[in-house]
């Protein structure tokens, strides 16, 4: 049983524990049970009468359901088709069967893995991706394939694209079909996102959207966002993308300040904390030291003062039980005292526990409706008293040697303490110089800021962030935001591919175009006969996959084929380039 | 550890409580007393072993369900209902577990973890909250159950005796084992 720790999470609040009640249905719940139960009672269905009614009805109901779902399976087909389209199309069988259609990586290795996170459904919740992006997702947005809501957390899986390297990484298709006219996309940014629960796909709920603001390289005005749909194998409008531009020096400073903030936590709340840590656990083992108890001075009477002699056993008290001859002397906090005490035959006289214990003792004195109580003090005398002070000598030996080894520990203790806590004061002092230096750090570069560029190094490529593109997601899939360009126009070859003039030629699994100029990708299929159209006066470059293995045609070797007129273009293999994203990049010089 | 005034019940109380639940066997309606009385309760406890709150309210439906259907068999033993109702419940939340995967999840306060470290008189410091974590999860479901209701429920050694149905001085017996497997584990954190 896997287990989940979560600390410091909010309570619920009692009135939505209230609105969640229900007697009434729990009741209606225990009826229906108990009612299902009485029909599952043997007695119940001995009754003949029952048993016919119930076999007869029984085939009363399957001929009629036989009857009408043969003649309205077409219908009923109709309808879970279109709860199925309903319900957004991305399942995880149904997009990779599209996928190796439509999207199709050209090489196993190069694509990378999706980042996962785990949203909890009634919360909902914000990810922030390593490249900056944030996806927002409301409470309960997410539902199963039957409609319903999802219970438990939700596993997101979220991928970016941001140049034609991902893209020819991911296979995704660039051309974009509007109204008979073929156009290839340029990407400003593009994500895949998706959701499951169990290894089973989960779906956006029709109310709900998810927000995805998409960290972007490119701040220009003149993308759209475009959704692929794999089904009709185009990009479907969505909608004219408006950047959110981000200011210069802004994640700098953030993280200035964010460490700031740390280094202000830590001197003062982290290490406060650990300092009184530190002060409880050494009270705690101080206060578990052995206390030695300090013996009773045992004390003569005192010149004056009245007492009383009393009969009968003190077995209740040992330390009086030793002696025979106690006198109880009256207390001077005794007000009520008055000679006329000791002329009274007491009928009843009791000895208890005085306020303070084995010093002083409550002296109760009854007659008829008289009482009295004397706080009392015993004494001793003659033999009884040497005797006494003789235990007593020893005893307090004994106790001024316990004392004196408590203090020592106590103080061994306290100075165990004083380091440990010197530490984190030293620990203290030093973060507040660092504090100190930081905040004049952030105070100097506030005023550069603006001379600062932002850089973000995301993507396994140093790209600036320059902008966040925002997304509004209602089905799970792959988002672009994208400027459609018109095709090349110029000469128009059969590209073929060799090594060397002595080579035959290779015969691609994938041919991809780049266009360095407008920062596209064309995809050289069979459905075009492989043919490449290219602007002479452009920058291209040409790579292929054949068996997983990637070849490129730099910009000069293009070039060069190019000038030559011919068809041949010849290619180098990329050796330990392609199972490496950024190696791939370099060698297309992208 | 304060006393839960909702589970602790004098002589007087726990005899009322017991009328209510004679005439609920007789008169389903009648187990509205119960359910409006234990209802906080029991979906604190469920949802305190729980991550998903919506899944705690099913939970706690089934409970009461449960004890509405099982109702003629519960045996007044000289306890508060809820202690019976506690059981099922933890019936209910394992059996969730075991069947439908889900999720068994620890919920707890930083103070609690720093109440278990300084039991043991350790310092507690935020940046030993991964291995304090670490040693409550590799305690058995058996040992985690009692830490939860004595730690981070907070509840006294009479009312998890009585919702474990064995002695106090068992609980407490269980419970001082448990100290001890903690504090062999705790005192190698440094101070």
């Amino acid at each position: 049983m896997s287990l989940k720790f979560n600390i410091d999470r909010p309570k619920v609040k009692d009135e939505e524990i209230k609105n969640q009640q229900d007697f009434k249905s729990l009741v209606d719940k225990f009826k229906q049970q108990s009612l299902k139960k009485a029909q599952g009672d043997e007695s119940w269905w001995t009754n003949k009468i029952v048993r016919y009614s119930t076999v007869i009805a029984g085939i009363t109901v399957i001929c009629t359901i036989t009857y009408f779902s043969l003649f309205n399976n077409q219908q009923t087909t109709k309808i879970k088709h279109e709860e199925k389209t309903t319900l957004s199309p991305l399942t995880k069988s149904n997009s990779q069967s599209t996928k190796t259609k439509f999207v199709q990586a050209p090489s196993s290795t190069l694509r990378r893995p999706y980042s996962t996170y785990t949203v909890n459904n009634a919360k909902g919740g914000k990810i922030i991706h390593p490249t900056a992006s944030k996806i927002s997702i409301p409470k309960n947005s997410f539902v199963d394939k039957n409609g319903k809501s999802i219970i438990g957390d939700v596993t997101i899986e979220y991928k970016e694209f941001h140049d034609v390297g991902d893209v020819i990484a991911e296979g995704i298709p660039m051309s974009y079909d509007s109204a008979g006219k073929k156009y290839s996309l340029e990407t400003a940014g593009m994500f895949d996102i998706r959701g499951y629960q169990n290894g089973e796909p989960v779906y956006i709920a029709p109310n709900k959207n998810l927000n995805v603001e998409l960290a972007s390289a490119n701040d220009a005005n003149r993308f759209h966002q475009y959704y692929l749909d794999t089904n009709a194998r185009n990009w479907n409008y969505l909608k004219h993308d408006v950047p959110v531009r981000i200011k210069k020096g802004e994640k700098e400073e953030a993280a200035n300040l964010k460490k700031l903030q740390a280094l202000q936590l830590e001197i003062e709340k982290v290490i406060p904390q650990k300092i009184d840590s530190v002060g409880i656990v050494y009270s705690h083992k101080a206060e578990k030291l052995p206390r030695a108890k300090e013996p009773v001075k045992p004390a003569k009477p005192s010149a004056g003062r009245p007492n009383f002699k009393l009969d009968g056993s003190y077995e209740e008290f040992p330390e009086l039980a030793a002696f025979t001859n106690v006198l109880f002397e009256v207390g001077l906090e005794n007000k009520n005292y008055s000679n006329d005490l000791h002329e009274i035959t007491w009928s009843d006289v009791k000895i208890s526990q005085g306020p303070v214990k084995g010093v002083n003792y409550v002296l109760s004195l009854s007659y008829r409706n008289r009482h009295e109580k004397l706080i009392v003090y015993p004494v001793l005398t003659g033999t009884e008293f040497d005797q006494a002070r003789e235990r007593y000598n020893a005893k307090f030996e004994i106790y001024r040697a316990l004392v004196e080894k408590r203090t020592a520990d106590e103080k061994h203790l306290m100075d165990e303490m004083a380091a440990k806590q010197a530490v984190y004061l030293a620990e203290q002092r030093r973060k507040q110089d660092e504090f100190e230096k930081e905040k004049a750090k952030l105070a100097e570069s506030s005023n550069a800021v603006a001379l600062n560029e932002l850089s973000s190094n995301f993507n396994a490529m140093s790209i600036q962030v320059k902008a966040q593109r925002i997304f509004t997601v209602s089905k799970f899939g792959i988002f672009n935001s994208d400027c459609p360009h018109s095709l090349p126009e110029g000469k128009t070859v059969r590209p073929v591919f060799v090594l060397n003039e002595k080579d035959k030629p290779l015969q691609p699994d994938f041919i991809y175009m780049v266009d360095h100029a407008k920062k596209t990708v064309y995809t050289l299929d069979k459905q075009t006969g492989y043919s490449m159209v290219y602007d002479p006066n452009q920058q291209y470059s040409i790579c292929i996959f054949k068996n997983n293995k990637l070849f490129i045609c730099s910009k000069a070797m293009f070039k060069e084929s190019a000038e030559t007129d011919s068809n041949k273009f010849f290619v180098s293999p990329v050796l330990q380039g392609s199972d490496n994203l950024i190696d791939f990049k370099k060698a297309l010089e992208i | 550890m304060a006393i839960n005034p909702h589970f602790h019940h004098s002589d007087q109380q726990l005899k009322e409580e017991l009328m209510v639940i004679e005439a609920a066997k007789l008169d389903p309606e009648q187990f509205g007393t119960l359910y409006e009385k234990y209802y906080k309760q029991i979906f604190n406890y469920v949802y305190q072993r729980m991550d998903s709150k919506d899944a705690a309210f099913d939970i706690t439906g089934q409970v009461f369900l449960k004890a509405m259907t099982n109702l003629q068999k519960y045996e007044y033993k000289g306890v508060p209902f809820a202690s019976w109702l506690y059981r099922i419940a933890h019936n209910e939340v394992m059996q969730l577990f075991r069947t439908q995967k889900n999720k068994r999840a620890i919920n707890c306060d930083i103070s609690d973890l720093r109440f278990i470290c300084e039991e043991q008189e350790t310092p507690f410091f935020e940046e030993y909250i991964p291995v304090v974590k670490k040693l409550i999860q590799e305690l058995n479901q058996d040992d985690l159950h009692m830490v939860e209701m004595r730690f981070f429920e907070k509840r006294p050694f009479k009312e998890i005796a009585d919702i474990l149905d064995i002695t106090e001085v068992n609980a407490k017996v269980r419970m001082y084992r448990i100290i001890e497997k903690l504090k062999k584990s705790i005192s190698k954190i440094h101070v």
